[in-house]
């Protein structure tokens, strides 16, 4: 990521910093203003764009992406390519024609960076990580943050790694968890860093940590409490700017420049599992979990969230929700059990629709379409809409449990296995 | 605790009252029963869950020692229902202060006997998870407890009730499967070896000398709680005293309540490894394998379980085969039952399950059961006695297992006959200040 686009001081508009690398015109108006930037994002043409980190550009896993097509030759998807990266449920993030994730193999974690177009590896980077496979497959769960020629990676352990994007290089290691002098969560950390401006926002601890994205300098950390697992969000034109972060035992909105809790909204979920992350919109927050906590919808109301309506109907023990056009659209209910695809009304979270058969494993949203990876390595592709789930392709795609959401970016559709394959299936037109 | 003559007196009092008073109003449900929960974890909210369902429910308290359990669960009665029950992390305080109608007993089975015990003696009705006792005198001290407080049991023994193990053991007793001369109970899943967890500090959230309450104090490992403690003995009794109490319960269901002159287990953990307990980490030490045999005048019951190896060439994980003079009879869990003659000419038959999900079970059956238990002042499907004998069972496999020898067995006196060694584990020395229930 082009690091001068930011300002110094984290103004509102960072959080609009919509990167692309073709589009150098659309940066400057990001940089400039918020309302335009806004603006932009809500017209802004399908034109392909990196997915450079967990959840994507605009932090909603959602991609504006249209031109891409699920009329595969013969019914089936295209897979050009697959690979095999180990272990692990790390999602894939892509720029300039690279794709990244992270596996475990041999008591290894290994960050995979292979070229798009036919899935060589270009470089690998290897640390020493336990599987710990504690009611699960294990390897790592978090996935690698992009920001232009670093690459950040956050291990289950508390190790974190800038490597460089092009070679793989390590650049710098910092024991981050030992640093700040905070406890693993039972499962250990999952969630990616996210960068604002020179900090790399960390869930760890009661209420996250931030670090100096150019040495690993630890700059604030929280309490020594189990974190959650859920990716950290930002609220868009809050003042001071605020990032909502996954704690163990409730959402905490803080302050990003100094680390204080803003508010703490309590949420306790069975094994402190809270992973799904926040979504944040038009003044609103919605928080589920799994573990049959269910999902609220709270009103930010001087800056504090007071509750608008809350439900068992949507329990997002993995996978966060996609909102859009006024919809949720997600995953419901404990995976193991076989989980719910659902549209909730995101007003007063009526359950719009809901299939119950489908053994869903990740959930994707590009260009009005829904992108659904069952837990079987079908992938399935229906529009987005309240209307119903109505798939207008679906086809094999991986063996085995898939139990992370498939990623589209440049019109490429990236899925992984807990076993550790990767299939990229070609959607360009 | 001593379960003394003048709480049985006192008891019976209430009991006779509460008798009268739901002969009055036998015909109304528009009764709520003032019900607390004690312990709120995953099943205990299930079942309290079926209770509001049922509609006679009046939720007053919550006990934990968990104080985030006892916390979402508030906030769900809350929901479900409107009442606001009053939290406590300490049975005793909550029976003294709350004035309870029905008690559901949902902790741990160390537990069991502590929780019930003080149910009864503040006068309440109980629902009790399976197994009614870690060790098998505390089953038998709420057995006389109860009794003689009159008050109603019912065990958690949902398979009592549920409807294809009522239209199955109707086929059996029929004599569908001729005379049966073996019983084999089994669960099969798969697993691997174990290592070490690192153990920690008791999350700031639960009360873990509570939580050991009379069970030795050990490091917290987060393995243990939420949700582990089945795999750790001095807090359960490992897969037979889980699952073999339900399909024991359906062996002794079909003898009519017999008893086993001797029984036999052996056993251990040639997957998992060897039990690991340090000051730094541990691993649990419930068997991963186990065989049990039980001998009865007419016929012998086996017990075996194994968490490796998976369903390999058999057609069912989990259940209860009859082998009879005209075939093999099944009966499952979510397959239903099944019935195969001997005769591969003669047809297959077959009855599907009718259970509640996602869990599968029967607990809104066994839950209007217990209701028409305490209206009526019958005994309920799953009484208390019901629940100790298949209870007792489970324990004895355990107690022969540590043992490495068979024990006789005399079920009427409920006594091991002639060895001091295996009748000294049919109780457990209690951490103090807990002291182990005796009946006086």
């Amino acid at each position: 990521m082009n690091t001068t686009m930011h300002p110094i001081n984290p103004l509102p508009s960072t959080f609009f910093t919509h990167r692309n690398g073709r589009r150098d015109l659309f940066r400057l108006t990001c940089q400039f203003s918020l309302a335009i930037g806004l603006l932009a994002a809500l017209v802004a043409p399908a034109t392909a764009e990196d997915w450079y980190r967990w959840r994507g550009p605009r932090l909603d896993g959602i991609s504006t992406e249209t031109d891409w097509t699920a009329d595969w030759a013969d019914g089936n998807p295209d897979v050009a390519w697959t690979c095999s990266v180990g272990t692990g449920f790390s999602s894939i993030v892509v720029q300039d024609n690279h794709a990244f994730t992270i596996g475990h193999r041999d008591e290894h974690d290994t960050v995979y960076c292979t070229d798009v177009t036919d899935g060589d590896v270009v470089w690998k980077f290897s640390y020493p990580a336990a599987l710990d496979d504690r009611d699960f497959e294990g390897g790592p769960t978090s996935t690698p943050t992009i920001d232009g020629d670093h690459v950040y990676v956050f291990s289950r352990a508390g190790n974190l790694y800038c490597l460089q994007t092009s070679t793989g290089d390590k650049l710098w290691q910092v024991q981050i968890a030992d640093a700040a002098e905070v406890r693993l969560p039972g499962w250990g950390f999952s969630a990616a860093p996210l960068v604002v401006s020179d900090q790399l926002l960390l869930n760890m601890g009661e209420a996250g940590a931030a670090v100096n994205k150019h040495n690993g300098e630890l700059i604030w950390s929280s309490r020594d409490r189990e974190c959650g697992y859920g990716g950290t969000v930002l609220i868009p034109g809050s003042d001071p700017p605020t990032a909502i972060f996954a704690s163990g035992r409730a959402y905490v909105g803080v302050d990003l420049s100094s680390g204080e809790a803003l508010w703490s909204e309590r949420w306790l979920t069975s094994f402190n599992c809270n992973a799904a992350d926040a979504i944040v919109h038009d003044g609103e927050i919605f928080l589920s979990s799994g573990y049959n906590r269910g999902a609220a919808k709270f009103k930010l109301v001087d800056r504090e969230p007071e509750l608008v309506w809350k439900s068992k109907e949507m329990k997002n023990q993995l996978h966060t929700c996609l909102l859009y056009n006024d919809h949720l659209y997600g995953i419901d209910g404990d995976m193991e059990e076989g989980a719910r695809v659902k549209c909730l009304k995101w007003a007063n979270g009526e359950v719009v629709w809901s299939v119950d058969d489908l053994r869903p494993g990740g959930l994707a949203l590009a260009g009005g379409r829904l992108l659904l990876l069952t837990e079987a390595g079908e992938l399935m592709v229906a529009p987005a809409s309240p209307e119903g789930w109505n798939p207008i392709a679906s086809g094999k795609v991986l063996d085995g449990k898939c139990w992370t959401a498939p990623v589209l970016s440049n019109g490429r559709v990236y899925c992984r296995s807990i076993d550790g394959d990767v299939a990229c299936v070609d959607c360009r037109k | 605790m001593t379960v003394q003559r003048r709480t049985f007196l006192a008891g019976t009092a209430a009991a006779t009252a509460l008798v009268s008073a739901g002969k009055i109003h036998a015909a109304s449900k528009d009764k709520k029963y003032r019900t607390a929960l004690i312990g709120t974890g995953w099943w205990g909210m299930n079942i309290l869950r079926e209770a509001l369902a049922a509609g006679q429910t009046k939720v007053v308290a919550l006990c934990d020692v968990d104080s985030d359990k006892l916390e979402i669960a508030g906030e769900e009665v809350l929901d479900l229902c409107g009442d606001q029950p009053h939290a406590y992390s300490d049975y005793r305080e909550l029976f003294e202060k709350e004035q309870v109608e029905i008690a559901i007993i949902a902790t741990p089975d160390h537990w069991h006997a502590l929780n019930a015990l003080a149910a009864i003696e503040s006068g309440a009705h109980l629902f009790i998870e399976k197994p009614t006792g870690h060790t098998i005198g505390e089953s038998q001290a709420i057995v006389a407890a109860s009794r003689a407080a009159n008050r109603v049991v019912q065990v958690g023994l949902h398979r009592r009730i549920g409807p294809h193990h009522v239209s199955g053991m109707k086929f059996l007793k029929e004599g569908g499967a001729g005379d049966i001369g073996l019983v084999k109970m089994f669960v099969h899943s798969s697993g691997g070896t174990e290592k070490p967890t690192r153990n920690s500090e008791p999350p700031e959230n639960l009360d873990w000398d509570m939580y050991c309450g009379p069970a030795p104090l050990r490091p917290y490992n987060r393995r243990i709680h939420p949700g582990g403690f089945r795999n750790y003995l001095d807090f359960a009794n490992g897969t037979l005293g889980d699952w073999g109490v339900h399909w024991l319960d359906q062996m002794l269901w079909w003898s009519d309540q017999q008893s086993p002159h001797s029984v036999y287990s052996t056993g251990g953990r040639p997957v998992r490894g060897k039990a690991v307990l340090n000051d730094n980490e541990q691993t649990t030490d419930a068997p991963d394998s186990q065989i049990a045999t039980y001998h009865f005048d007419d016929f012998n019951a086996v017990w075996e379980h194994r968490r490796f190896g998976g369903k390999g060439p058999e057609r069912s994980t989990v259940g209860c085969n009859f082998y009879g003079s005209k075939g093999t009879f099944h009966m499952g869990w979510r397959d239903g039952w099944t019935f195969y003659p001997d005769d591969d000419k003669k047809p297959v038959v077959h009855q599907d399950a009718q259970l509640q999900e996602p869990d599968g079970h029967n607990m809104k059956e066994l839950w209007a059961d217990f209701l028409q238990s305490i209206e009526s002042g019958r005994r309920p499907v799953a009484d208390i006695q019901i629940g100790h004998q298949a209870t007792t069972l489970s324990l004895l496999g355990m107690l022969s297992l540590k043992l490495g020898r068979s024990v006789r067995w005399d079920g009427d006196a409920e006594q091991i006959i002639d060895d001091p060694q295996a009748t000294a584990l049919l109780k457990r020395d209690y951490r103090a200040p807990w002291t182990y229930p005796t009946v006086s």
